[in-house]
C-alpha cells in the first residue's frame, strides 16, 4: 500500500478532510484520536492490512507516521 | 481442537428474564459529556439497559425463567437431573449457587449440581458441557441457568463500561431424544488474556483489598471490586479469534454461513457484531440484536437476544442457529444447534428475589 492510500484511509478514519492529516501530525493534537477512532484504527488494520493491532502497539504511536509505519 | 459432537441432545426450551429498572445511556450526559455518550451510542447501539435491586441476582432472573419452562414444558421436578448455573455472578462465595436453585426450584436429591464460572463465553460452554454430561450418563432432562448482573460491579465514572453492561438470566431444558439431532462445538482460551476484563478484588487473591476509589492511568475513577475491561484488546480479540473460531467450525463441520438461519452473538456491542458479520459474509437480518435495550449482559446474552427475537412467535419453525459467545477469560466459543422458535418463549420483566437469601447478620444461620 503506497503512502498517499495509507494517509487516504487514515484521513477517513478520523473524518477529517484532505489535507488536513500529515505524516508528521502529532496524534495527541488530534481532538478525533479518542477510544473509539483507536477501535477505528483496529478495524481498519484487520480489514487493510490483515493486521492484529493490541493496545500496547497504539500506546507506541505518536504520529501519523507512525501508524503509517506500521501499516506496512 | 476441542471440537464437540452430540447426535441425540436437543436443546428444548429457552426462557430469559431481565429486571424493571432501566438505565439510559443518556442518564450519563452530565458525567462523560453529551458528545462522547453520543458516539458511544452510535457505534454500540446501546441506549439503555436493565438493572438488578440490591438484592436481587442473576440467580433470582434465572430462577423465573426455570419455572417458566417446568410450566410451559409440563415437566415434573424429579426429571430434572441436572442443574448447572453458568456465570461471573456467584449469589455467595460459598456455596455453589446451583445448589441454591436446586432448593429453590424443588429439585430431586439425585440430581448434580454445580457452577460454571465463565461470563460472555459461558453460554455456549455450558451447553457444551451439560450435553457432554447427559451423553455419559442416565440422565434424560437437565436444566442450565446462565446470566449475570456485571451492572453491580461496574464503576458509573468508567467510561468503558458504565454505560455498556445491563443484568439478565436465561434458563434452557437440554434434553436427550431418540432420534438424532446434532449440536456441534468448539470451545477456546486464551488465558495469557487473563487480565483484559478483570474485577482484580472479591477473590480469594487480595483478601483485603481496599475500597477506595481512585482514577486509573486510563482517566477512570473505579476500585478493585470494579469490573476494568481494556477495551481495544477486547476489541481487537473479538474481531480476529471469534471469527476465526467460526471459520474453524464452518470447516471442521462441512458448514457454509449460508446454511445457518440464525447467528446468534454474544451480544458485546455492535461495532464488534457488525465487523464479525461482515468478516464472515453474514447478512445482519440473521443476526438478532437486543443490545440497543438490555446492552451486554455477558452469560445471558445469547439466549436473551434468542427470547428477544422469536419469543412472541408461536409458530413450528426449526432454525437452525450458530451461537458465538467471547470474552472474558479470554474465553470463546462456536456452537451449532436447531431451535424450534415455538420452544423460544419471550423476556420476561421480574423484581422477584430470594429474601430467605438474604442473609444479614448471623443470628439467621
Amino acid at each position: 500500500m503506497d503512502k498517499t492510500k495509507k494517509l487516504e484511509l487514515l484521513t477517513e478514519l478520523f473524518e477529517l478532510e484532505e489535507g488536513d492529516l500529515q505524516p508528521e501530525t502529532v496524534l495527541n493534537d488530534l481532538p478525533e484520536w479518542d477510544s473509539m477512532a483507536k477501535l477505528s484504527l483496529i478495524v481498519l488494520l484487520d480489514d487493510e492490512c490483515g493486521k492484529t493491532l493490541k493496545n500496547d502497539q497504539i500506546k507506541t504511536f505518536k504520529t501519523i507516521q507512525d501508524i503509517m509505519d506500521y501499516m506496512e | 481442537m476441542s471440537f464437540f459432537n452430540f447426535d441425540n441432545i436437543k436443546i428444548s426450551a429457552i426462557s430469559s428474564a431481565v429486571p424493571t429498572q432501566i438505565v439510559k445511556s443518556t442518564d450519563f450526559n452530565d458525567i462523560f459529556g453529551e458528545d462522547f455518550v453520543k458516539k458511544f451510542i452510535s457505534s454500540t447501539c446501546i441506549k439503555e439497559y436493565r438493572v438488578t435491586h440490591e438484592y436481587q441476582t442473576a440467580a433470582d432472573l434465572g430462577y423465573v425463567a426455570a419455572e417458566d419452562i417446568l410450566y410451559h414444558c409440563s415437566i415434573a421436578r424429579e426429571e430434572i437431573g441436572a442443574i448447572v448455573f453458568a456465570s461471573c455472578s456467584n449469589d455467595y462465595r460459598e456455596p455453589a449457587t446451583a445448589c441454591v436453585l436446586h432448593k429453590r426450584l424443588g429439585l430431586n436429591k439425585e440430581c448434580a449440581a454445580y457452577d460454571l464460572n465463565l461470563g460472555c463465553s459461558a453460554f455456549v460452554y455450558a451447553i457444551t458441557m451439560v450435553a457432554s454430561m447427559l451423553q455419559c450418563s442416565d440422565i434424560d432432562k437437565a436444566l442450565l441457568i446462565a446470566g449475570d448482573t456485571p451492572s453491580k460491579l461496574t464503576s458509573k465514572a468508567d467510561k468503558a463500561v458504565a454505560m455498556l453492561f445491563g443484568d439478565s438470566g436465561s434458563a434452557v431444558l437440554l434434553e436427550k431424544v431418540q432420534h438424532q439431532t446434532k449440536i456441534n462445538a468448539i470451545l477456546r482460551s486464551d488465558g495469557e488474556g487473563y487480565r483484559a476484563i478483570i474485577a482484580p478484588a472479591g477473590g480469594y487473591r487480595n483478601l483485603n483489598a481496599t475500597t477506595e476509589n481512585v482514577q486509573a492511568a486510563d482517566g477512570n475513577i473505579r476500585n478493585l471490586y470494579n469490573i476494568c475491561m481494556k477495551g481495544t484488546d477486547v476489541f481487537s480479540f473479538s474481531i480476529t479469534d471469534e471469527p476465526l473460531a467460526i471459520k474453524d467450525f464452518l470447516q471442521k463441520t462441512n458448514t457454509r454461513a449460508e446454511d445457518y438461519d440464525c447467528f446468534a452473538m454474544h451480544q458485546a456491542n455492535m461495532f464488534i457484531i457488525k465487523h464479525i458479520a461482515a468478516k464472515l459474509k453474514i447478512p445482519m437480518e440473521k443476526v438478532p440484536i437486543c443490545l440497543d435495550r438490555y446492552g451486554n449482559t455477558s452469560a445471558g446474552s445469547i439466549p436473551l437476544a434468542l427470547s428477544d427475537a422469536y419469543g412472541l412467535t408461536n409458530d413450528d419453525i426449526k432454525i437452525k442457529t450458530l451461537m458465538c459467545g467471547f470474552g472474558v477469560g479470554l474465553s470463546w466459543g462456536v456452537l451449532a444447534a436447531e431451535l424450534n422458535v415455538k420452544n423460544i418463549y419471550p423476556v420476561i420483566e421480574t423484581d422477584e428475589y430470594f429474601a430467605e437469601g438474604v442473609i444479614s447478620s448471623l443470628d439467621e444461620l
